[in-house]
């Protein structure tokens, strides 16, 4: 535990701005940034596994810019343009690189034929068993011909003869790997970071996500955020989250309206905004929130 | 397919069944044929509990991760039922306890192992693409050849539903009546790992040399050193920055357009992109029929009801039926859609409302090339960068649209407000917000065509004929409206038709 939060300590996490919005795809950094950062967002992409279901979702991560800038802010992230970056490395791969970078490949891919082998051998050895168990059952009256013709029916493909182990040493072909960063492909990443405007509503979510609660996007309560109060593996969302600036009138309906709603969905309404600073301070300005909930007279 | 369509009816409805708004994050794959059914299940689910399902948040990854077997970095386990995902139990809050928190890790580290996973293409098996450059000139208007920026290497199964050959080109051109794919459609089968993209090294001409005779030869087991020779593969990250792209980019797809690609296409629609809007837009719009003689001598003998500018609004006189009556409290002239657009001036869309997607059910037929009139068409905007359409921005998308007017069985009175909640035409609205998809549906509404006021005299008739009553049982017979007593007529024959 101590020395992954020293590894985690230095770590850089790659942000991929990509058509102007933010993306993570190294698992290693998601979950970083979840742990340490408060930082769940989205998993947008099909789960590979099972890629006919929208309840469990894959990488990439899309961040919202609050977040993104959050981490940039923290000095843990940095974004990079991931379509410049990948051009001019696929533009101009020298010789080295590309032989790198595929030596990396191969090596992943001969990790997953090694996986693969293994499961062979493991189911290999189950049907072995299998068949041991069964001569010994019938050893009597032994109807080989009746079992083995029904065992090549029903069983895998790969009975105990002579077959089986020759084509392995023939040197299968490698399966086809795509890895799902291009971390090897890039060079390291500089630590400079590219510029990003400051979000509106970034004062209140950075308020938030200082005091440990974790958001999500709040399209489905018709804010701006959901908020948590921890990960929302564990916990439901308390409040829906509005920013607004300092001297913006909220209209009245806005508070009928979705104070309401996250009553009838057991959810406070909270709204704040971030209350200008003379200019020469810098720094954070103090941010003021409010929760609404439904009186229900 | 490790999912079976059936499997999951219970987690919410497809956007059709919906009348406003569905919270997409959780629908399962449907086919359209147990619709109905699921429809059922939905709606055992109270309101609030839909609502507090709050869908992608509430996924639990240790039930995932306990359903594939072995999680190994390059192992997947088909068959696993999304009904064996339950959804995981939460806290209100944190209570400080060791169970908590090893849950929460335990849920973490499941999340960290499911989502380790490498996409992995057994070496016969994979379908290989190669992200190319340019091809020909558009061709076929509906092809979005231009578009197309991945050719497709041997066939799979992968390219009954996705891709298009270009036809009709020379013969001497490279890469020949092979499959290419738009960028929604490769970068989807690269997230399922049914793709395995490569970049090329070498030109067009010399990996698919154009003679058509020669087969590609990929030497992967005999030749290992010349295997990457003509190009190298890409990964997911890589494929992300090649494919996604702002709009109107060439060869790119926006995020949000492919979110909703693939969250489609996961539930098992068959989702094709929207031809070109000029196309829908040049097509003559069918002049309404003219009107016959007969019609025309008929309007002069039943006179207009053209109310006059000044006196009673309902002319005193013996009126036999409340039609008369509500014909000449009409006053505001209503909107009653017809089949051909009634406002032909306004056809151009504005861009974040218009159609981007055809999407079709699944259904065994269904073709690339040969399909039927799209079951649903779709917008997709962004929460963040849109609001709601205004009037001039949803009219021309629901103009475009063809009339709908909903199921053959629903005449008569009695379903009545099922035809109004369906509306005659109807348009879906994508709402992506930072990747969680709320679906929408807009439709036209039908009032104009629905006459209350006709059923108040076939009550009367009937009422009548049994010998009954007077004026205030709401009876039939004669009815002497005074001037002043008109407004009251109308009152009570609404309430006739609120009460029954």
């Amino acid at each position: 535990m101590a020395a992954e939060t020293s590894a985690a300590a230095e770590r850089q996490v790659r942000i991929s701005r990509v058509a102007g919005r933010y993306l993570v795809f190294d698992i290693d950094d998601v979950v970083y940034i979840r742990r340490h950062h408060g930082i769940c967002a989205v998993l947008t992409g099909t789960m590979p596994q099972n890629p006919t279901q929208n309840l469990f979702l894959s990488l990439p991560v899309e961040l919202r810019a609050e977040e993104a800038k959050l981490l940039v802010d923290k000095g843990v992230g940095h974004i990079a343009d991931e379509q410049t970056d990948h051009l001019s490395q696929l533009g101009t791969m020298d010789e080295s690189t590309r032989r790198a970078y595929l030596q990396h490949l191969r090596q992943q891919r001969r990790n997953a034929q090694q996986v693969f082998e293994e499961e062979k051998a493991k189911v290999q050895a189950k049907h072995l068993d299998k068949r041991k168990a069964k001569p010994k059952a019938a050893a009597a009256e032994r109807p080989a011909a009746v079992t083995d013709s029904a065992d090549s029916l029903f069983s895998t493909p790969s009975p105990s003869t002579t077959p089986g182990p020759s084509k392995q040493e023939k040197e299968a072909p490698l399966p086809g790997v795509t890895p799902t960063t291009s971390t090897s492909l890039l060079s390291p990443s500089p630590s400079t970071s590219l510029s990003m405007p400051t979000p509106a509503s970034y004062a209140l979510y950075r308020y938030l996500n200082a005091r440990g609660y974790y958001t999500t996007p709040g399209l489905r309560f018709g804010g701006d955020y959901s908020v948590y109060p921890g990960d929302p593996f564990r916990y439901h969302a308390h409040y829906l989250a509005n920013g607004y600036g300092w001297d913006e009138p909220v209209a009245m309906l806005d508070l009928v309206t979705s104070g309401r709603l996250g009553t009838a969905v057991k959810k406070g309404f909270l709204f704040g905004a971030e209350k200008p600073k003379p200019r020469e301070e810098g720094g954070e300005g103090e941010v003021r929130v409010f929760c609404i909930e439904w009186a229900g007279m | 397919m490790p999912l079976d369509d059936d499997d999951n009816p219970s987690l919410a409805p497809p956007p059709t069944t919906t009348t406003t708004t569905t919270n997409t994050k959780t629908p399962s794959s449907l086919p359209p044929n147990t619709t109905g059914a699921a429809q059922t299940t939905a709606d055992d689910l109270t309101a609030e509990d839909m609502i507090e399902d709050e869908g992608a948040a509430a996924q639990d990854f240790r039930a995932f991760a306990a359903s594939l077997s072995s999680s190994q970095q390059y192992r997947k386990t088909p068959g696993v039922s999304a009904q064996t995902i339950r959804k995981g139990e939460k806290d209100f809050e944190a209570h400080g306890t060791r169970a908590q928190a090893d849950a929460l890790e335990q849920s973490r580290a499941a999340m960290r192992d499911v989502l380790g996973y490498t996409r992995v293409h057994a070496a016969a098996a994979a379908a290989g693409g190669s992200k190319a450059g340019n091809i020909a000139k558009e061709r076929k208007p509906f092809g979005w050849v231009r578009e197309r920026v991945v050719v497709l290497e041997g066939s799979s199964v992968a390219s009954q539903a996705l891709g298009r050959a270009v036809t009709g080109q020379a013969k001497d051109r490279p890469a020949r009546g092979r499959d290419w794919l738009l960028p929604e459609e490769a970068l989807y089968l690269v997230e399922r790992g049914s793709l395995d993209l490569w970049w090329p090294m070498k030109g067009l001409e010399e990996i698919f040399p154009p003679d058509g005779t020669a087969a590609v030869v990929k030497g992967e087991a005999e030749e290992e050193v010349d295997e990457y020779d003509l190009g190298i593969p890409l990964s997911l990250q890589a494929a992300y920055a090649l494919l996604i792209g702002n709009d109107g980019e060439r060869g790119k797809i926006s995020l949000q357009k492919f979110q909703v690609y693939s969250n489609l296409k996961r539930c098992g629609y068959n989702v094709l992109r929207a031809p070109p809007a000029a196309k829908q837009t040049t097509s003559p719009l069918p002049t309404p029929p003219p009107t016959t003689l007969w019609q025309w001598f008929t309007s002069l003998l039943t006179s207009s009801p053209a109310p006059k500018p000044y006196g009673p609004l309902v002319q005193p006189g013996l009126y036999r039926s409340y039609a008369s009556i509500y014909q000449q409290l009409a006053l505001l002239p209503r909107h009653i859609p017809s089949p051909t657009p009634t406002t032909p001036t306004v056809t151009s869309t504005t861009d974040p409302f218009t159609v981007h997607f055809h999407i079709w059910k699944a259904a065994q037929k269904w073709t690339k090339l040969r399909h039927p009139p799209p079951d649903f068409q779709l917008a997709v905007v962004d929460a963040q960068d849109s609001s709601v359409p205004t009037f001039t921005e949803i009219m021309p998308l629901l103009a475009g649209m063809p009339a709908d007017p909903g199921k053959a069985e629903w005449t008569g009175p009695g379903r009545m407000y099922a035809r109004l909640k369906h509306g005659y035409r109807n348009v879906l609205l994508a709402v992506v917000d930072h990747g969680v998809i709320n679906y929408m549906r807009f439709a036209e509404g039908r009032f104009g065509g629905e006459e209350v006021y006709g059923r108040f005299d076939a009550v009367a008739k009937a009422k009548g004929g049994k010998g009954g009553g007077g004026w205030k049982k709401g009876g039939g017979g004669t009815m002497d409206v005074g001037a002043e007593d008109a407004a009251a007529a109308a009152a009570v024959g609404a309430w006739q038709g609120e009460g029954r």
